[in-house]
């Protein structure tokens, strides 16, 4: 246990000040563009709709990505085994998930009570909802798109980059072309609506207009559960590149 | 102490065989040259047994545990890699503190003293590291850890000769100090020759040999004089390789020395470990 305490501390500590860079960035552009908008608009009450959550899931992924690269490297270079940087890299993505949808959930509260931004789960569900609601469904997000990267750069690795730009563009096709074209053409209206409404149902937004704040929670836990998983057997298999 | 056993490793990459059946121990306490061409199979050996690499079959036991995906074996083994796998953006004295952190073993203390010896500097991060300096930075850790076995892959690599000298002596006196088993995986063969007791030849994902290097040395040896009387000379024995200059030839041959009466112009000499090595390797071990 004190080797994998090791290995969580040194992914979690090493990441911890990208964090701050991160949020340095991101309130430079922001702070920009709101400068920007009010010298050419002159209107000194501009309402943001730059979404945190949307820059958030960016540098999530990138940490999915980078979650491999790096620290896989280091971490079986010091005699670690795949399963101990598996619990640690998943640490990770819940250390930083859980510090970003904290800081997301906090300053878009604030900024919304300041009349400056709307955040997407505010215009999704509303801005009554609970607070640590607002921060689990933030961080169940952010830890599904950490896992699915995971498995992307994973999968890379492991398939070679010709198969796997093969396999992208064969996603691409599917996402892109195909299901639209079977949603539109094939599906009959009532497949489409019932269709429509099942994904809504699944971000936690049920037809008569309520919201259901589990949903997403299911959903998000699962799509973390099963990209982890196969993240997971992915790993075990996983060699070194040089 | 059981040592590292390998027992019948093979991997293939593709189509290529890089390891064959590979069946070797390497014995606590002893320090090995393992020797081979480029991609003859060594860094591929090691890279599985640091679990880095899975063999597509056989098995490898360190101390009788198996080593892949181990943990019980972490404090046993460290592999000083040629490729370069630290956080290159992390400074030198921060990785001594993680590798303090990771390895029960490992001596900070004498990492810092390494440094000051090699004047490398802990203050500077990795990739601002010349190559050379970065194969010191390995070698430190590598040498500040107190494992039963040590492995390193082309320890010296863009290591000028004061340096390489400095490696091999403090190698040397941790060795004394506390007894360990190492693997030295490099080209420089005659530089190790000297403080290596065992030798591992591997040539096309085979192991050719592993035998003391002592014995091996008292049984090969060189014959020279007139091709006629060398071909003569060598007819049933154990001839590993050969040069010829005109009229001259060259033999180099395995097995007890045996002198012919009344044939005084054939010339004898000892083999020197770096020559076995070319003559066994050339023909991809066919000698053998």
């Amino acid at each position: 246990m004190r080797k994998l305490k090791a290995a969580i501390s040194y992914e979690c500590l090493t990441s911890f000040k990208h964090i701050w860079i991160f949020y340095g960035i991101t309130f430079s552009i922001v702070g920009i563009i709101f400068i920007i908008i009010g010298i050419s608009t002159g209107d000194s009450e501009v309402r943001g709709t730059i979404s945190l959550e949307v820059n958030s899931m960016v540098y999530v992924g990138i940490l999915g990505v980078l979650g491999f690269k790096e620290d896989f490297k280091m971490l079986i270079q010091n005699g670690f085994t795949r399963k101990y940087i598996f619990i640690a890299t998943l640490s990770l993505f819940a250390f930083i998930s859980s510090i970003l949808s904290l800081v997301d959930t906090i300053i878009s509260r604030v900024l919304h009570e300041a009349m400056l931004y709307d955040s997407v789960f505010g215009g999704l569900y509303g801005f009554d909802q609970p607070f640590i609601m607002n921060w689990l469904i933030l961080f169940l997000f952010y830890m599904s798109v950490c896992c699915i990267m995971y498995l992307g750069v994973l999968t890379v690795n492991r398939l070679g980059k010709r198969k796997s730009l093969i396999i992208g563009l064969g996603l691409l096709m599917v996402l892109a072309l195909l299901l639209p074209a079977i949603f539109r053409y094939v599906l009959d209206d009532r497949a489409r609506s019932m269709t429509v409404e099942l994904l809504l149902k699944g971000l936690g937004i049920m037809p008569d207009g309520k919201v259901a704040l589990v949903n997403p929670c299911v959903l998000f836990i699962a799509l973390t559960g099963v990209f982890g998983f196969v993240s997971y057997l992915v790993i075990q298999r996983t060699e070194l590149k040089a | 102490m059981a040592g590292i056993e390998i027992h019948g490793v093979t991997k293939r990459f593709g189509d290529v065989k890089a390891l064959d059946d590979v069946t070797v121990t390497f014995e606590p306490e002893k320090i090995y040259g393992f020797l081979g061409r480029n991609g003859a199979g060594k860094s591929t050996l090691i890279n599985i047994i640091a679990n880095r690499l899975f063999a597509d079959g056989g098995s490898i036991l360190i101390d009788g545990t198996p080593a892949a995906e181990n943990m019980g074996v972490h404090d046993k083994i460290f592999c000083m890699s040629e490729a370069d796998l630290y956080d290159d953006s992390m400074r030198i004295r921060d990785i001594f503190k993680w590798t303090g952190r990771f390895y029960d073993n490992f001596d900070i203390d004498k990492a810092l003293e390494i440094s000051k010896k090699f004047e490398l500097d802990t203050g500077k991060r990795f990739k601002t590291l010349s190559k050379g300096y970065q194969s010191i930075f390995k070698l430190t850790v590598a040498l500040s850890l107190n494992v039963p076995y040590l492995i390193f892959d082309e320890p010296v690599l863009g290591l000028d000769a004061n340096h390489r000298e400095m490696f091999y002596d403090i190698m040397l006196r941790e060795y004394a100090q506390s007894p360990r088993t190492i693997i030295i995986a490099t080209h420089l063969i005659e530089e190790v020759s000297g403080m290596i007791e065992d030798v591992v030849l591997i040539d096309s994902g085979k192991i050719l040999f592993c035998e003391e290097v002592e014995k091996l040395m008292e049984e090969s040896y060189c014959v020279a004089g007139l091709s006629s009387q060398v071909d003569d000379y060598c007819r049933g024995k154990e001839v590993v390789g050969t040069d010829q200059l005109g009229a001259l030839k060259q033999a180099y041959i395995i097995g007890e020395r045996e002198k012919i009466a009344g044939n005084d112009s054939l010339q004898f000499s000892q083999v020197n470990l770096q020559k076995l090595f070319i003559k066994l390797t050339e023909k991809g071990g066919e000698s053998i």
